[in-house]
């Protein structure tokens, strides 16, 4: 991920002390984060749903 | 009586029972052990010995008068660091949260002391039950009974090390990625995560809602049948949990294994993460054992861990972020930098990726389910490596991840890890089983078989 994409995501999410304190740990964990969802597969049904399902009324 | 160290819970609990051995005697050598033992092993965050003394007089006398209060009456337990126990700081392990005192205890430790448990102290973790083994927080990390040199795995490090070393015979961790199985393995013990929602999350910091599981670790399969049997149940009051039967899940453990159909998925080990040649070979010497008395071993194909892992971390990481997120912005520095990398990676995944990784989810447990039709039981690896040491942070950041317990996580079925023998360093070699929702009493079934002919009940670390 490009530096300055860290850098507008970082600042999106107020991460800017930590952008300021700690920019190898922002940039390690931009990484991985592009890393695991370039890994993942889309489902192979476009109708599937996500899991856990919504369920009316089985909540507390 | 001789080595009350190494008792296991049920032998302790029947001993007591039959006041042929005092809970004060095994509370004393159990304290004398962790005094000589843990400024090694670091496996307490907090040792509340004086309390733990106090309940074991308690016991005594309870007894004494014929006042039995349980399965567990006078057996010591350690709990994770991450679960509440009322009175006692819940630190997860980290400067954030030191504190952080506990005002209840959480469902899963009061389900232990209404069995007559007894509280030994709070146990080391990785911070957040995430990031771990680290040098950098107030406490120093775990390490392995059968080499301090090297980590006892985690995040449930302590709970690992502390029952594999002998300083209690059960102890309490959860498992979001494979946090009970991987120090199980690490230590050569035997760790179960339990089918999603089986065991109450309530008063357990959440590492990650929906793949966040607490189980129970212990160094023989019928001590964690125990266990599971009085830990699980429905709680109304935790919105993941089962509202399915439990129980009685030590009753098929002599059963042996003849007629049940294993799926052994080799490709997790053979050519998703290749495993170190020492751990292939146990795996097939495993498989081997169950098929010569009389288990129906078939090859059975998953999707690859590489995809298992990814849809583990997107969710685990986005659900993460969505707890940490004011820490991560107020106090970073207040984080060991393994947490705080790993915690701030979920600030860049977005709300699509979270919902992507959850529908393939749905599809991942169909695939599991299709196969746990074919087959009872499925066998795999759970670490493709021996233990690395402690103090080399490359080589633990290589070999923590080559593992195969996070699938299960995602698909929520249960999962018992276990030693399945010892590397030529002289460390545990791990194999995990994975059965079908709710089926806790086949994988002890099949475990407890593997157990007795490999003799991995009377094998301890010479510490």
């Amino acid at each position: 991920m490009e530096q300055a994409i860290v850098d507008m995501l970082a600042k999106r999410a107020g991460l800017d002390k930590a952008l300021a304190e700690f920019p190898e740990d922002v940039a390690a964990a931009a990484e991985q984060a592009s890393r695991s969802i370039g890994r993942m597969k889309a489902p192979s049904d476009p109708r599937a749903e996500p899991w856990p399902p919504m369920k009316a009324g089985t909540g507390l | 009586m001789s080595d009350l160290h190494w008792l296991t819970a049920t032998e302790a609990a029947r001993a007591i029972a039959a006041k042929t051995l005092s809970p004060v005697e095994l509370m004393s050598a159990l304290l004398d052990r962790i005094a000589r033992l843990d400024p090694k092993l670091n496996v307490f965050i907090r040792l509340d010995g004086d309390a733990a003394m106090a309940a074991a007089k308690a016991a005594e006398t309870e007894i004494a008068v014929g006042r039995p209060r349980g399965r567990f009456h006078g057996v010591p337990v350690g709990i994770k660091d991450i679960i509440d126990v009322a009175g006692l700081p819940t630190t997860c392990h980290s400067k954030i949260l030191v504190d952080n005192v506990a005002t209840a205890d959480a469902v899963c430790v009061t389900r232990l002391r209404t069995e007559g448990a007894i509280v030994l102290g709070k146990l080391s973790t990785h911070e957040f039950a995430i990031g771990g083994p680290s040098h950098d927080l107030p406490w120093p990390p775990a390490r392995n009974p059968w080499n301090a040199d090297h980590h006892p795995g985690g995040s449930s490090s302590g709970s690992g090390s502390g029952v594999a070393a002998g300083l209690f015979p059960m102890a309490l961790g959860s498992d979001t990625g494979g946090s009970v199985r991987n120090p199980a393995s690490a230590c050569g013990i035997v760790g179960l995560k339990p089918t999603y929602g089986l065991v109450s999350r309530r008063g357990v910091f959440p590492l990650s809602f929906t793949l966040d599981h607490v189980g129970p670790l212990t160094r023989t399969v019928s001590d964690n049948a125990l266990m599971l049997d009085t830990i699980a149940g429905h709680d109304p009051l935790d919105p993941g949990s089962a509202a399915a039967p439990a129980g009685h899940y030590a009753s098929g453990l002599e059963r042996g294994v003849r007629g049940l159909r294993i799926g052994f998925v080799r490709h997790f080990h053979e050519t998703d993460v290749p495993a170190d040649p020492e751990v292939t070979s146990a795996l097939e010497n495993v498989a081997h054992t169950l098929q010569s008395r009389g288990a129906d071993i078939r090859d059975i194909r998953l999707p690859t861990l590489e995809e298992f892992g990814a849809v583990n971390r997107v969710i685990l990481q986005s659900e993460a972020w969505a707890i940490h997120a004011p820490w991560l912005r107020e106090r970073p520095g207040d984080y060991g930098q393994l947490a705080r990398r790993r915690l701030l990676a979920g600030a860049f995944m977005s709300a699509g990726d979270y919902v992507q990784a959850a529908r393939r989810r749905l599809e991942m447990i169909a695939l599991v389910e299709e196969a746990l039709r074919e087959v009872d039981v499925l066998l795999c690896a759970s670490a493709m490596d021996p233990p690395s040491r402690i103090d080399d942070p490359v080589e633990t950041e290589r070999t923590y991840p080559r593992q195969a317990r996070t699938p299960f996580n995602v698909t929520g079925h249960p999962a018992l890890a276990m030693m399945a023998g010892l590397s030529s360093g002289g460390l545990p070699l791990s194999v995990q089983f994975v059965g079908r929702n709710f089926a806790e009493a086949s994988l002890f079934q099949v475990a407890r078989e593997w157990e007795r002919a490999a003799g991995t009940d009377e094998r301890h670390p010479a510490i």
